[in-house]
């Protein structure tokens, strides 16, 4: 029998259906299987914080690579935060947010107040299946519940791969629904926080200070993101999210002073005031590179910028390098800056019109925050590793608008430094 | 589900390598490994053992509750099978295809009629033609994930198996560690990079007719061989010869089959179907294979 | 009849999928799990949560789970 096929060059189809043959089951971490991870992380700000938080990770992947997640998080923070009142050369004396009680910040030090004690415990839930051999769809559900926040939410997503499975576009949706309920009730917005009588301006009326009960915020994000496998050693990611956010975005806990216009000295403190909606962007660049010796880099950036004027760059550097066949360590640095929002101020002057919105929440200044630590693992088996984290956090920031009186002997801004650390194990079954 | 197989290993040092053994899917298989710490080289050794095994188990044609079993004696209706079977299907027929039906999984069948063991009859025509309705995979219907083979129809991976078996363990191993590794499964071998540019894979291709002295020394370092033979089995009738080799759309032997053909490939499925493509091809294998442009190394 | 190998044979093997990406079989390296786009889940999540609550900023690399007070 005479055939025809000898004349015909069959290589790339035969090298197609190979790739795809082949294909399956191409990454570890798709092994079926249950996966546990576990770890526990002390986070600890130098006279302020302190938070522990241990977590519980189980993924279960099937068969058919269908992935279910179930995650849980305790969180229990005591300590001290910056109320958002300015440095006085003077005493200065405030009552708790929950009405109950007060405490007293010396001459030239930082007004903190030191009744934070709460525990935060979260569970999620994500389901990943395949549509079809190309399309990946996954579900989720997140719950928090600590002792004045609630929060709900459920996001989605699509992931579509391309171009013989080297690029993935990825939709993403997701929705939460807030709620606050801090103890003593909503303050009125720019409501005079009651004080000690005796210095600086006079408590008003308990009845006019706070407003209700709780109060609700929701927060609908999207986001579209490309991966690119460039080549055997390098992937890219580059992600596009908007986030838009409707309700109460104002700290119930956090007071801006009112100061006298030449002194500087507090009149008053007064409760901060946000916006009742807040649309933040980013674009977000990523890339894995591994080295010809099998270290491998992870480089990212950030851009970010909303509606409330923030801008900010996040630069984060990791470098995985291996110290034995089992044992490796990764040094991480992390560089973060911000712009202050529009309505942020460290204090107000007293005899100007209030702004129609205020804030001195640091978190919403001007400052530079570095991350600098390092990451030591080891390899029990190819189903099981620990390792350890530790890492510093400092944050520095810039004075915004001119200081006034005694201000101008201080540095207005509340800076930061917290230790990272974390223990971690995993196992596979 | 069946006992899984157990069988020994065994790890041994050779120079700067570590060289595990075990055997699977009927022949010796080997890997070569370029690393110090003893307790990885055993790690990966069991890594490479389980995986050969398991595939070797799951498309057993014998073991009665393997997938293969229980496709060959569904009777005509739809078996659900899981993605890897269907990945394998795919593929399978893919090759169909490609091969304009000469590689066939059905066509395993024809052992009913063809015997190579000594004293063995060159079958009547008349057998040969009454089998013939039961082969050709595309009288079987294949929407993934349910396969309907019409009753008494038969498949097996038999001439996929080995090759692909090599490759995903390839795969796995240098998940487990990123170092210059090799894995030959009886000859069909695929590596992913040699331990130094100066010094690659020395690959020996043996000659059939003088077995177990290597015909030529081939310097690899990235990808993989695959050798397909007729060997010595064959018929002697009426002064012809009749080969091991069965072209599935006439059910009679190959006409001049070479005695072995060797093909480099990015990986080992590829190297593999195209050896047994070309084998099929009879004696048009070397412009089957000159076409392909591929390296190979054939014996007549 | 047969050919002479000249010695290196992996210059000379065939790429004949697509040139952008890799092929399945160059996967090797991407398919470890230090190479995948977030390697340590928990971490990640944990910094996420931290900086949530220091910055003004959060998100851009995927959704984290769960709202929380703090900010």
């Amino acid at each position: 029998m005479q055939l025809m096929s000898n004349k015909r060059k069959i290589t790339g189809l035969l090298a197609t259906a190979t790739c795809s043959l082949l294909n399956q089951n191409a990454v570890a971490q798709e092994i079926p299987g249950w996966y546990v991870d576990t770890a526990v992380l002390g986070y600890t700000e130098k006279d302020r914080v302190d938070a522990v938080e241990p977590v519980i990770n189980a993924t279960r992947i099937f068969d058919d690579g269908a992935k279910l997640n179930v995650k849980f998080v305790l969180d229990s923070l005591t300590g001290a935060s910056p109320n958002g009142a300015t440095i006085s050369d003077q005493i200065q004396t405030f009552t708790r947010p929950s009405g109950r009680g007060g405490y007293v910040t010396p001459a030239g030090e930082l007004p903190l107040d030191d009744t934070f004690k709460d525990t935060r415990s979260a569970l999620s839930a994500n389901y990943e299946f395949s549509l079809n051999r190309l399309t990946r769809l996954s579900a989720g559900l997140a719950f928090s519940d600590e002792y004045d926040f609630t929060s709900i939410g459920f996001n989605s997503s699509v992931a579509r791969d391309f171009n013989n499975k080297n690029t993935t576009l990825l939709l993403g949706f997701a929705y939460e629904s807030d709620t606050i309920t801090p103890e003593g009730g909503i303050p009125v917005r720019f409501g005079s926080v009651r004080l000690n009588p005796g210095r600086g301006p006079k408590w008003e009326d308990e009845e006019r200070e706070r407003e209700g009960g709780d109060e609700d915020k929701t927060v609908t994000d999207f986001l579209v993101g490309v991966t690119q496998v460039i080549n055997q050693r390098m992937l890219m990611q580059l992600n596009y999210s908007f986030s838009s956010s409707d309700g109460y975005h104002t700290d119930p806990f956090k007071v801006l002073s009112v100061v006298d216009r030449t002194s500087g000295r507090p009149l008053d403190y007064l409760y901060e005031n946000r916006p009742d909606s807040r649309e933040k962007q980013s674009i977000y660049w990523k890339t894995k590179y591994s080295l010809i010796n099998g270290n491998v880099l992870d480089l990212s950036y950030r851009y970010l910028w909303d509606d409330w004027d923030i801008v900010s760059h996040t630069v984060d550097a990791r470098y995985l390098f291996d110290l034995t066949d089992r044992l490796y360590l990764e040094p991480h640095v992390r560089y973060y800056t911000q712009q202050e929002a529009e309505f942020f101020s460290h204090s107000l002057r007293s005899g100007d019109a209030l702004p129609q919105y205020a804030s001195a929440d640091y978190r919403l200044g001007a400052f530079d925050g570095l991350t600098y630590g390092t990451k030591l693992g080891y390899r029990l088996s190819n189903r099981s590793e620990v390792s350890m984290r530790l890492e510093f956090y400092d944050q520095r920031g810039d004075t915004v608008g001119t200081p006034i009186g005694i201000q101008n002997n201080y540095d207005l801004f509340p800076n930061l430094d917290a230790t990272i650390f974390q223990l971690s194990y995993s196992i596979r079954f | 589900m069946s006992e899984a197989i157990q069988r020994p290993t065994r790890l041994v040092r050779k120079g700067t390598l570590w060289v595990g053994q075990f055997e699977a899917m009927a022949s010796p298989c080997e890997i070569l490994m370029s690393l110090d710490a003893r307790e990885v080289a055993e790690e990966l050794l069991q890594l490479a053992a389980s995986e050969a095994w398991r595939v070797e188990q799951k498309y057993s044609r014998y073991r009665d509750d393997g997938i293969v079993p229980r496709i060959n004696h569904s009777n005509g209706q739809p078996v659900s099978v899981d993605p890897e079977t269907a990945q394998l299907l795919d593929f399978a027929w893919q090759c169909y295809t490609l091969s304009e039906g000469l590689f066939d999984i059905t066509s395993g069948i024809l052992r009913k009629a063809w015997s190579f063991q000594a004293g063995a009859a060159v079958p009547n025509a008349e057998d040969i033609a009454a089998l013939m309705p039961l082969i050709g995979l595309d009288k079987a219907h294949w929407q993934s994930p349910d396969l309907t083979l019409p009753a008494g129809m038969q498949i097996d991976f038999g001439g996929i198996g080995k090759e692909y078996a090599v490759d995903r363990t390839l795969a796995q191993l240098q998940q487990r560690a990123d170092v210059p590794l090799l894995v030959n499964f009886g000859g069909d071998i695929a590596c992913n990079r040699c331990p130094d540019p100066e010094q690659p894979w020395r690959i020996g291709i043996e000659a059939p007719s003088r077995q177990g002295e290597a015909l030529e020394m081939v310097a690899v370092q990235s990808g993989a061989l695959a050798t397909s033979g007729s060997s010595y089995r064959y018929l002697l009738s009426e002064g012809r010869r009749y080969g091991h080799v069965l072209n599935p759309r006439t059910g009679w032997p190959v006409e001049e089959p070479p005695l072995s053909v060797t093909v480099a490939a990015s990986t080992c499925t590829e190297a593999g179907m195209l050896a047994t493509f070309a084998m099929l091809h009879g004696r048009d294998a070397e412009v089957f294979l000159e076409k392909q442009e591929v390296r190979y190394w054939l014996v007549r | 009849m047969k050919r002479l190998i000249p010695a290196v044979l992996a210059c000379l093997l065939l790429n004949a999928c697509s040139s952008l990406g890799v092929q399945a079989w160059e996967r090797g390296t991407l398919a470890k799990e230090e190479m995948q786009l977030v390697s340590d889940p928990l971490a990640a999540a944990f910094d996420e949560h931290i900086y949530f609550s220091k910055e003004a900023s959060s998100g851009g690399a995927g959704f984290g789970g769960g709202g929380c007070g703090c900010n």
